[in-house]
């Protein structure tokens, strides 16, 4: 009988703190998740006091308060989209590093694309007119061949 | 006769040139941001007292007929020593309602400094989390704002405010914004 309750009792150990674990772990998972979203929302949001470190870098008081800020709210259950309007705002746009998509910043979107158009025609043009005119010294008029051949005769003399 | 193609790149380049130098010659300190509070009423914030001053309540803001200030500070703050003196000047001698926000500070050093160089507030507020910062879109101190008579922002001033920006900004937006409506 004694045995029993030896093993009941070792058997209850056992098992306490895989529960106790189990529990823990579905806290951790949706912990990590936030930590998850939080890191990538450090990583897309600038760092108002050193302006080209994103908020993942930077260790300045103000960014700590908005990463702190930032992990609070996605823990009340925000979307990242919310957190990141919020930020938007009160300080601008600015605070995201990869700017929005809209017709104020469509020429940062399709301003390269615009100079690399340019450059291919400019590019290309440029090596079509080179190889022209390259050809066109290969062959020698008449008159050239002549004087040419008068040229290499006098040398030859 | 195609010669022109060759001057494309020269006159693009000198387009970007031209571009950027515009930025920056007319945004003087590119770390200046403007603020998206602008012509945004003050938010409806609550603060807390510090030691026997006054304390910020919003009504205040809101009953209040005249443009205001509502400068950020904190006794750690050096810039904020250097502004002290100017803001003594705009409540004394013109006789401006400036309300003050305490940003994460020491309050009894706080409370030290009003008594030592004077008190320019009209009530003060305690912001100890930044979080009150953070709702206006502060990101330094000391960082002022200027509040017409409906409490509306209508200016951000970034930095300390020194006797130049009082002649030069200050007055001139607070006499614009009484003479208005």
């Amino acid at each position: 009988m004694i045995k029993l309750f030896k093993y009941a009792v070792i058997l209850f150990l056992c098992s306490a703190p895989s529960s106790l674990y189990s529990q823990n772990n579905t806290n951790l998972e949706s912990n990590s998740l936030v930590l998850q979203q939080a890191k990538e929302l450090y990583e897309e949001l600038r760092c108002l006091v050193c302006q080209n470190q994103s908020l993942l870098e930077s260790e300045a008081p103000l960014a700590l308060d908005l990463k702190e800020l930032i992990k609070e709210k996605l823990k009340e259950g925000k979307t990242k989209k919310e957190v990141k309007d919020f930020l938007v705002e009160r300080y601008g746009e600015f605070i995201l590093l990869l700017p929005t998509l809209s017709l104020q910043n469509l020429f940062l979107w399709i301003g390269p694309f615009i100079f690399l158009f340019i450059g291919i025609i400019f590019a290309y043009k440029f090596y079509t007119n080179f190889n022209r005119s390259s050809n066109k010294t290969k062959t020698l008029n008449p008159a050239e061949k002549k004087n040419v051949q008068k040229i290499l005769d006098e040398k030859l003399e | 006769m195609k010669k022109y193609y060759y001057y494309i790149p020269l006159i693009t380049f000198i387009l970007l040139i031209l571009f950027f130098s515009r930025q920056l010659f007319l945004n003087k300190d590119p770390s200046h941001l403007p603020s998206v509070m602008l012509d945004e009423s003050f938010p409806k914030l609550e603060f807390n007292q510090l030691a026997k001053y006054n304390l910020l309540t919003i009504e205040d803001i809101f009953s209040y007929d005249k443009p205001s200030l509502v400068n950020v500070w904190a006794s750690w703050c050096v810039p904020c020593k250097i502004e002290h003196a100017n803001l003594m000047l705009l409540k004394n001698k013109h006789s401006i309602r400036i309300y003050g926000i305490n940003y994460k500070d020491n309050l009894k050093k706080a409370d030290e400094i009003l008594n030592l160089d004077g008190n320019p507030f009209y009530s003060i507020g305690v912001d100890s989390s930044g979080r009150i910062a953070i709702n206006l879109g502060v990101y330094g101190v000391p960082e002022t704002f200027i509040l017409d008579r409906n409490g509306k922002i209508r200016y951000r001033h970034v930095g300390p405010i020194l006797e130049y920006d009082i002649r030069e900004t200050i007055l001139p937006i607070l006499t614009k914004l009484e003479q208005d409506d």
